[in-house]
């Protein structure tokens, strides 16, 4: 039987990952693919990869690190997808059907749109007649508003849009897209649960693949989101960069629990000690930036 | 360039994001420490507590954990905790880079007397290290990368080798900079050494011919594969997530209590007297080459601590920075360039192929120049 | 043997993760939409993903088709189809319409039937596959790999001799056909570590 998945999400800030908390306050982690390298032997059934910059300028701000600095996005993806053994979805900032090429010749399985499809609707649909449903992932960022109910919030969670969350699920599917991407804001990075009403509103409104995301504390929460919100798949940002093998321990506990998870098994790490500087067909090739 | 509104860190830092307002992740982070209230950190240490006890050894068979130490202060106070405090049977390892200020060795031999627990001390060949220590600093502007690599290798070797999964290391470094919040609760990975305190740069990266590198020199720089890692069960804690961490504190505890010894002679580099002294580059050159890729040094990360704490004001560890960032210091430079057989000039060359554009321009007279956070305007 | 992976770049989908995994594995893999660069591989591997038509369309510009037919029906070239590779083998699409696929396996690519299950479409994520015929493409692995799988249509072969392996989704649906030296997998062995990876190596070193 189809199984349910785990999907770490990379969230990228201007040439960096990094954590998120409410969409506000944002803590580096680290370079844009040693995360992923780690992420694919720990077995991880997907991985989520989302562009957060506020503008288009990529840097690691240092040069004397063992990691390329690319001033572009499209490189960037093209990095993560070497060394992306699972299937990967890209999102943040696509505007165009050209946009969606260039992610998927980069390396992209799928795309997630957000902004784009609120403002223009019609693009869901031209992504999927173009590219097929089961590549476009309709992603959902949601919060409470003042009337104390779920709303749609656009522009990485900057602006409200007066939607009802489990509506625009429903005429996103309508539309062509192939899979829902569901954020509650408010629990984003705060590690006390998933919003599990809100989550299951939406998969019992569609018949389209719900993944849930906000809200990972413990493995207990990833649980609850299958199990209570009925999610087909569960991913987080933040909690995964805690602890060592922790996608592993992750699925080792909702196997344990009885969930239809795929087996927990380490998996090779296919460029272990091997050395990028040796070799020039590994990785990197850059040049320290000298000046003077 | 941008500062801090709070500290004194430049927008370069490491691992630093600036916010809207002004202020550093590592300010907002410290913040999120400060309204923790006193019930906090007792659950903290309750949390520490149970996870311990599923690690303490019911029939004295082998030994509760393993404590990483370079017989610093650090190390001294997270051998109290846990083998005076909790009264577990931890076995030292420490990884000796060859770099010891006298007192910093003799800090390192008292520990097994002072606690009276068992130590393993491991050097890799001094000429390896003469080695790398050239061949690390032409290649990323770090002499000190053999003594990253072996800090957070060689104690995860012995867990996997004598099956001790448990690895108490003390202070959660990342607060430096604000990459995680208390709630977060890091443990060691894999990850963080590589990328982060190895650059990701690994031992497979050191074979040089040039040099006469082998493989056969870094025995001790294999991290364990994820197979060992798992089936032993290994895992790194922080005591810094269960324990209010003030070194300002602690150290002259261990001073006074366990025979501590301080800085006989003041650093070059820095204020502090009590940090460092299991390795003299750490504070002189290797600290000296972050000044002249990104501009500040360890007077910059001691004093945002210490303004934080409410040790001094932000004008004070403005001073601070203004007096001891730029230092070029003599004392352990002499040393390290008769250590490798380098000239000064060569040094100085090569020092300056890592000054960072982002940072560092010339002036007219080709001297380097950057801007100061003395002479900014913005701050008040 | 020098083997030489060709994989036919005709537009469709993430192609770079393939060419990545057989490099991974050790082989040399050549991406291209041109026959003067293809004609040399050893194997030929055609992926894609998306609508049946469109890919077709695609396919057909580039006049490659007659070629790959000279190569694989009378030749016996080793051909691997991934995905909507897999599913353009057969003679009849039923997306969006009908559309004539290359007509290699007879048969016909029909949407998922969820009427009893009300299980969600596309079928996406990790399912085991129950193997038929082990040999070649699934030795070195469990009874029941775990592959993934992204579709809504699947391909029905009208012999069903040629189905190679199975997939439990509601219904049985067709995870893999083998006719002589033509093979197609409905799922992304390239994404599918470890086992998908295994396939890939079985398959290059067909002879």
């Amino acid at each position: 039987m189809l199984k349910n998945r785990l999907i770490p999400c990379l969230l990228l800030r201007n040439g960096l990952i990094v954590q998120s908390k409410q969409f506000k306050r944002w803590q580096v982690l680290g370079n844009p693919t040693t995360a992923v390298r780690r992420l694919s032997v720990w077995a991880s059934d997907e991985l989520i990869y989302l562009d957060i910059s506020p503008d288009a300028v990529y840097d690691l701000k240092r040069d004397d690190l063992n990691h390329p600095n690319r001033g572009s996005l499209a490189e960037i993806i093209r990095d993560v997808a070497k060394y992306c053994f699972m299937p990967l979805t890209f999102g943040g900032g696509i505007r165009t059907i050209e946009d969606i090429r260039v992610r998927l010749g980069a390396g992209a399985d799928k795309v997630s749109l957000n902004t784009q499809a609120v403002l223009t609707p019609t693009f869901v649909t031209e992504a999927a007649e173009t590219f097929g449903s089961q590549c476009v992932v309709l992603s959902i960022d949601a919060a409470i508003n003042g009337e104390n109910r779920h709303e749609v919030k656009i522009q990485r969670g900057k602006e409200w849009t007066g939607l009802d969350p489990v509506e625009w699920a429903v005429e996103g599917e309508r539309r062509g897209a192939g899979e829902i991407l569901l954020n509650s804001i408010d629990r984003d990075g705060a590690m006390k649960g998933f919003d599990i009403g809100l989550i299951r509103r939406v998969v019992e409104a569609v018949s389209i693949p719900v993944i849930a995301i906000g809200g990972a504390g413990k493995w207990e929460d990833l649980a609850a989101a299958l199990s209570e919100g009925r999610a087909s798949a569960v991913s987080a940002a933040n909690i995964f960069h805690y602890t060592e093998q922790s996608v592993l321990n992750a699925k080792k506990y909702l196997f344990s629990q009885g969930f239809n998870v795929r087996d927990p098994k380490l998996l090779e790490d296919k460029f272990r000690d091997k050395s990028s500087v040796h070799d020039p067909t590994l990785a990197w090739t850059d040049k320290r930036k000298c000046i003077g | 360039m941008k500062y801090c509104q709070r500290c004194v860190y430049p927008e370069v830092a490491v691992n630093l994001i600036l916010d809207d307002e002004g202020v550093c992740s590592a300010c907002r982070v410290f913040e999120e420490f400060e309204t923790l209230t006193g019930d906090f950190w007792a659950e903290r240490n309750k949390r520490f507590d149970e996870l311990i006890e599923q690690y303490r050894n019911k029939d004295q068979s082998n030994y509760d954990c393993i404590i990483p130490v370079s017989g610093g202060k650090d190390s001294y106070f997270i051998t109290y905790m846990i083998k005076v405090i909790y009264k577990l049977n931890p076995l030292l390892v420490t990884y000796h880079g060859n770099n010891y200020l006298p007192e910093g060795q003799e800090n390192l031999n008292t520990m097994r007397k002072s606690f009276g627990v068992d130590h393993l001390v491991f050097g890799p060949s001094i000429q390896t290290l003469v080695k790398l220590n050239r061949l690390c600093f032409k290649r990323m502007g770090d002499m000190n990368w053999h003594a990253h690599c072996g800090i957070e290798t060689y104690p995860i070797q012995a867990a996997v080798k004598l099956k001790i999964p448990l690895i108490v290391w003390g202070e959660t470094a990342w607060d430096v900079s604000g990459m995680h919040s208390p709630d977060d609760y890091v443990e060691f990975s894999a990850k963080s050494r590589l990328e982060h305190s190895m650059r990701g740069f690994d031992w497979y990266d050191m074979i040089d011919a040039e040099e006469g590198i082998e493989a056969r020199d870094l025995l001790w720089a294999r991290y364990p594969s994820d197979d060992e890692i798992e089936s032993v069960g290994v895992r790194g804690i922080y005591i810094g997530n269960f324990f209010k961490w003030d070194p300002n504190w602690h150290a002259p505890k261990m001073r006074d209590e366990y025979g501590f010894q301080m800085a006989r002679q003041p650093f070059e580099r820095t204020y502090r007297m009590f940090s460092n002294l299991d390795d003299m580059h750490e504070n002189g050159i290797h600290d000296y080459l972050k000044y002249i890729k990104f501009g500040y040094g360890r007077a910059s990360d001691h004093a945002s601590k210490d303004i934080r704490t409410g040790y001094m004001t932000r004008e004070q560890g403005i001073e601070m920075v203004r007096r001891y960032d730029h230092v070029k210091p003599r004392r352990d430079l002499e040393r390290w360039l008769q250590y490798v057989g380098m000239t000064e000039e060569e040094f100085d060359r090569i020092a300056d192929t890592f000054r960072d554009p982002r940072v560092w321009r010339k002036d007219e007279t080709g001297k380097w120049v950057k801007d100061n956070i003395w002479e900014d305007a913005s701050e008040g | 043997m020098n083997r030489l992976i060709g994989i036919v770049d005709y537009g469709s989908g993430n192609v770079t993760s393939v060419v990545n995994a057989f490099e991974a594995l050790g082989f040399s893999a050549r991406l291209s939409r041109d026959w003067a660069e293809l004609k040399e591989s050893t194997h030929i591997v055609l992926p894609g993903v998306g609508a049946f038509g469109a890919g077709m369309d695609r396919l057909k510009g580039l006049d490659l088709i007659e070629k790959l037919e000279r190569e694989v029906l009378e030749k016996g070239k080793p051909f691997l189809g991934i995905c909507l590779g897999h599913q353009m083998l057969a003679t009849l699409g039923l997306e969006f319409g009908e559309h004539e696929g290359l007509n290699w396996i007879q048969g016909r690519v029909e949407k998922i039937d969820t009427g009893r299950s009300q299980l969600r479409l596309p079928h996406i994520g990790w399912n085991h596959a129950r193997v038929l015929q082990p040999e070649p493409l699934y030795r070195h692995m469990t009874e029941s790999p775990c592959f993934y799988y992204v579709h809504s249509y699947h391909l029905v072969p009208e012999d069903p001799s040629w189905t190679s392996a199975v997939c439990d989704y509601g219904v049985m649906l067709t995870a893999s056909i083998q006719k002589q030296n033509i093979f197609g997998v409905q799922f992304h062995p390239e994404k599918s570590q470890p086992e998908g990876l295994q396939l890939l190596k079985n398959f290059a070193e067909l002879a």
